[in-house]
């Protein structure tokens, strides 16, 4: 139970995470070239710092251990030469001063070259003496009162002597018990040898004692201690008896420890410990004959406390870096995104509505981007300039087909038709005539359409000219003749009516009955085009006037509507493009053929809505027309 | 980019501190190597008992790296003579001191004043008011039981056949609580076996101690309650003014150490001074957060020595600290 919520929780905590790194929103740029660039300063700075460190530390290391094992080395022979001088001492005596004489020589010889010797060496010695077989004192220099019974036989020093005969031995520091200094007690390191001695001609062994100042060894050992930095030195026998340390007590006390044991079977060189908790190094250096060590300790504290200062510069070394590179990389990054940010921010102004020249400036490539946006821009200005004509254009096309159909001279001429029918009590022909004049209208109207069926469109015609028809008395007959499949077809609406209008005031119009004048409408559909052409066979039109009729818009018509061709023509080709649109063939008294070229596109809803939407939006239908044929 | 720039100033200023502060770690990392300074105030400072007392303290100085300062006393204090110079001391940047207080009853409320100002260790019980300070800490011997133990050492002796035998006592200062308990512990066991308290003496003026314990009447044994009187004893015995009295004492001294040594006195029991001087100075700095801890009340233990062991090797060890 415990581990599935557990493992829940552990779900939930990843996928908190990685909700938090899906959350991050981009930055920008001049932040994230930033970012990037302190990101590795950093890294490279920590690199560099921890190798400096490392390698720094190393050598400080490396350091220490030589001026340690140098300073040892001295010491070591130092302490040889001042051991040498007190075995040279006890062979002063035993060769030149006991062997030599008779203790029971009346001239004191034996006092008295002990006595030179002494003198010579009291910086360094506390005293010599000699002892027989069972202990006595056979003579001792400086003279001094021998303590009452000292038992001599039992100190450590004596019996050392007399288990190796051979040998000198060095004790470890111990108290001298052997006079009475009256409260003085003298600590010191016992040189014992036996020696053959002679008393009253009786050769015999003794011990020869040299006593030599601990503080001699002490002295030697506290100089090389002065420095408190934790690194310290002492002094053991061959079996590890400490015979200074500087916290011996402490020692003693067991309040600290100390691998004497160990570093007793060291050979001589450097070692690596662990002791008190702590690791460090230990330099060992054997004195020559006494088998004693002297040992250096430098606890890895020490390395470290010596780096202390170090540290702290390379820690400041690297954040004064960092704090350099920071301004470094600040501007660098500003020098390199300022352009990318300036040309941004005039896009951003453009969107925003405003017109700002757009930021052409920095380095090459971002020049080119701006000049680029800039050129885009302007050519999206001219677009958009051209689309609000056009569109203009054609509002003004449509309202002026419009206003071409409640044209009040035609709407007048209807009305009177209509109530001279009335009143001639034509009623039927009345009912018609408004019938079609209601049609006329709901087809102009077209629910605000632009985009009707071509049947409509028709009708609409039909109507328009059999309202005209009455006008003009019959005086013309109209006819179309239009292919089914055109009438599903769209085109755009009130099209036909300027032109009929056009065939009646300028064709037709003027003739008579008898001259049987008439006007056609016929529809055909070829090659994806459908054509609508209104022929008439009235006055028809020189070549100038034909080309007048497609250009000049402004021209004060005679008759009509004054809606033109040129109207019925932009609107077309608004709709459809340029490739369609109105084409004028006419012939002086030979009649006018007005033919309207259109897409034959198939009159549905979408259609519809597409091409009224304009040309951009209808462009598609159009080309699928044309691929289709 | 208003925001990135505040982030931009913002580092900056962060690291600009992180430079400060660590130019400031890096030069208080060099003088502040100086460390806390601890005073040590005790009577006739300079005498040799003391000597293996300050060599715990320098030991333990060493250790922790702590300034020390022993305030050279040339004799015995007075209550505002000690006052002043734990003011002088305050007033010289000790952080804490350590105080073996007066004699007498004025020192508790010394103590009681002082303490508010500055952290105090003692090495020994004021004169004994009506109650302890129980917030100053102490580091001493059970100076009960060293009195207990002495008069065990004496019945040894004798197989506990001490019944008639008199007694004298000295001290130097007969109204320092630590002689009274090391008093009390002695006479304790002793007057239960028989012996007779002849006489006591306490504080011998200069005038007359190499000829107070001469004018005392015979007794069979004396007990030195310090080191000055056992020395004062031990010369006593060697000039043969004692009458024959056998000397048992409490000392931490090389000239107590001869007298054992050439007989004069029978057995001595050494406080562990080295001990006492090592762990006041360590609760001296746990008491001004030197390093960490809290002081606490300690005992030093103590060692005897009989003439036949005294230059054993443990016995050696005390006295190379006495030598110091």
């Amino acid at each position: 139970m415990q581990k599935g919520k557990a493992a829940v929780k552990y779900k939930y905590m990843v996928q908190k995470f990685l909700d938090y790194f899906k959350n991050i929103k981009p930055r920008g740029m001049q932040s994230t070239i930033m970012l990037v660039f302190s990101a590795i300063s950093v890294a490279v700075m920590m690199i560099l710092g921890v190798m400096m460190y490392l390698r720094v530390s190393a050598a400080s290391r490396e350091e220490m251990i030589g001026s340690t094992e140098k300073l040892m080395e001295q010491t070591g022979e130092n302490m040889e030469d001042y051991l040498v001088s007190m075995r040279q001492i006890s062979d002063a005596v035993y060769y030149n001063v006991i062997k030599e004489n008779d203790f029971s020589d009346q001239d004191n010889d034996i006092q008295q070259g002990m006595k030179r010797v002494y003198e010579a060496n009291r910086s360094n010695l506390r005293s010599i003496a000699i002892y027989n077989n069972y202990g006595s004192l056979m003579g001792a220099e400086p003279v001094v009162l021998q303590k009452e019974d000292p038992n001599v036989t039992k100190q450590d020093w004596y019996k050392q002597a007399k288990a190796e005969t051979e040998n000198m031995h060095f004790s470890t520091p111990h108290i001298q018990n052997l006079f009475d200094d009256a409260f003085r007690y003298y600590w010191v390191i016992s040189l014992s040898r036996v020696v053959e001695l002679t008393d009253n001609g009786v050769p015999q062994t003794g011990v020869l004692l040299v006593d030599m100042d601990y503080s001699s060894i002490s002295r030697m050992m506290k100089q090389i201690n002065a420095k408190t930095s934790g690194q310290y030195y002492y002094l053991c026998d061959g079996s590890g008896e400490i015979i200074y340390h500087t916290k011996q007590m402490q020692i003693n006390k067991g309040i600290c420890s100390e691998n004497s044991k160990k570093a007793a079977t060291y050979k001589d060189g450097v070692y690596d410990e662990f002791s008190g908790g702590e690791h460090r190094k230990v330099i060992v250096n054997t004195i020559s004959y006494t088998g004693w060590k002297l040992v250096g300790v430098i606890p890895n504290s020490v390395f470290t406390h010596g780096m202390f200062d170090i540290r702290y510069f390379i820690v400041l070394l690297i954040l004064l870096m960092a704090m350099m590179l920071g301004v470094v990389n600040r501007v660098v990054s500003v020098r390199i995104a300022s352009p990318i940010l300036k040309l941004n921010d005039s896009v951003l102004e453009y969107e925003a509505g405003k017109k700002p020249e757009i930021y052409i400036g920095g380095s090459m490539e971002i020049r080119h981007l701006g000049d680029s946006i800039q050129r885009s821009y302007e050519q999206i200005d001219m677009l958009m300039h051209k689309i609000v004509l056009e569109q203009t254009e054609r509002r003004k096309s449509e309202l002026d087909a419009l206003q071409s159909q409640i044209n009040p001279h035609f709407l007048y001429n209807a009305l009177d038709s209509i109530t001279w029918m009335v009143e001639g009590e034509r009623n039927d022909e009345a009912v018609f005539m408004i019938s079609q004049l209601a049609k006329l209208f709901r087809i102009s109207l077209s629910k605000g359409r632009t985009v009707i069926a071509v049947s409509d469109e028709l009708q609409h015609a039909q109507s328009y000219m059999n309202i005209q028809k009455v006008r003009y008395k019959n005086s013309f007959s109209f006819v179309m003749d239009v292919e089914p499949a055109v009438y599903s077809c769209c085109t755009v609406k009130l099209i036909l009516q300027p032109i009929l209008e056009n065939a009646i005031n300028y064709g037709v119009g003027g003739m008579d009955e008898d001259d049987g004048g008439e006007i056609k409408i016929t529809g055909r559909e070829q090659n994806g085009k459908m054509i609508l052409s209104v022929m008439d066979n009235g006055l028809g039109m020189s070549e100038e006037e034909v080309a007048f009729l497609l250009t000049d818009n402004n021209r004060i018509r005679k008759h009509g509507s004054g809606v033109g061709l040129v109207n019925v023509n932009n609107r077309i080709q608004l709709l459809f493009g340029k490739e369609y649109g109105i084409s004028v063939e006419s012939e002086p008294d030979e009649g006018t053929v007005v033919s309207v070229c259109l897409p034959a596109v198939p009159y549905t809803e979408e259609n519809r809505k597409m091409l009224e939407a304009g040309l951009p939006f209808g462009e598609k239908i159009l080309s699928d027309i044309e691929k289709r044929v | 980019m208003k925001s990135s720039k505040n982030v931009f100033i913002l580092t900056e200023a962060v690291l600009a501190v992180m430079v400060i502060i660590t130019a400031i770690a890096m030069l208080w990392g060099k003088d502040g190597e100086g460390r806390g300074k601890v005073s040590v105030i005790v009577q006739n400072s300079d005498d040799n008992r003391w000597a293996a007392f300050k060599y715990g303290l320098r030991m333990a100085a060493q250790d922790e790296e702590i300034e020390l300062f022993v305030v050279s006393t040339g004799g015995a204090l007075t209550t505002e003579e000690e006052t002043e110079i734990v003011e002088h001391e305050i007033a010289n940047g000790a952080n804490a001191v350590i105080l073996q207080p007066v004699p007498g009853d004025e020192s508790e409320e010394m103590l009681k004043k002082l303490g508010k100002k500055i952290p105090v260790l003692l090495i020994e019980y004021p004169t004994a008011g009506e109650g302890r300070l129980s917030d100053i800490p102490i580091v001493q011997p059970d100076n009960y039981a060293l009195g207990q133990e002495l008069a065990k050492e004496l019945l040894n002796d004798y197989n506990g056949n001490v019944k008639g035998k008199t007694l004298g006592i000295v001290s130097e200062y007969g109204n320092s609580e630590a002689v009274a308990e090391r008093r009390k512990g002695a006479v304790s066991i002793l007057k239960d076996k028989g012996v007779k308290v002849v006489w006591e003496v306490s504080e011998p003026s200069k005038d007359e101690e190499e000829t107070v314990l001469e004018k005392k009447s015979r007794v069979d044994f004396v007990i030195a309650l310090d080191d000055y009187s056992l020395v004062l004893a031990g010369k006593a015995v060697t000039a043969n003014n004692l009458h024959g009295a056998l000397v048992y004492g409490i000392g931490n001294s090389m000239e107590a150490v001869y007298c054992l040594d050439t007989d004069s006195v029978q057995c001595l029991l050494v406080p562990d001074d080295f001990d006492m001087g090592y762990q006041s100075l360590v609760g001296a700095a746990e008491s001004f957060g030197y390093i960490f801890g809290k002081p606490e009340n300690q005992t030093v233990s103590f060692t005897v020595m009989r003439r036949e062991n005294l230059f054993s090797k443990e016995n050696q060890e005390i006295l190379f600290t006495m030598s110091q």
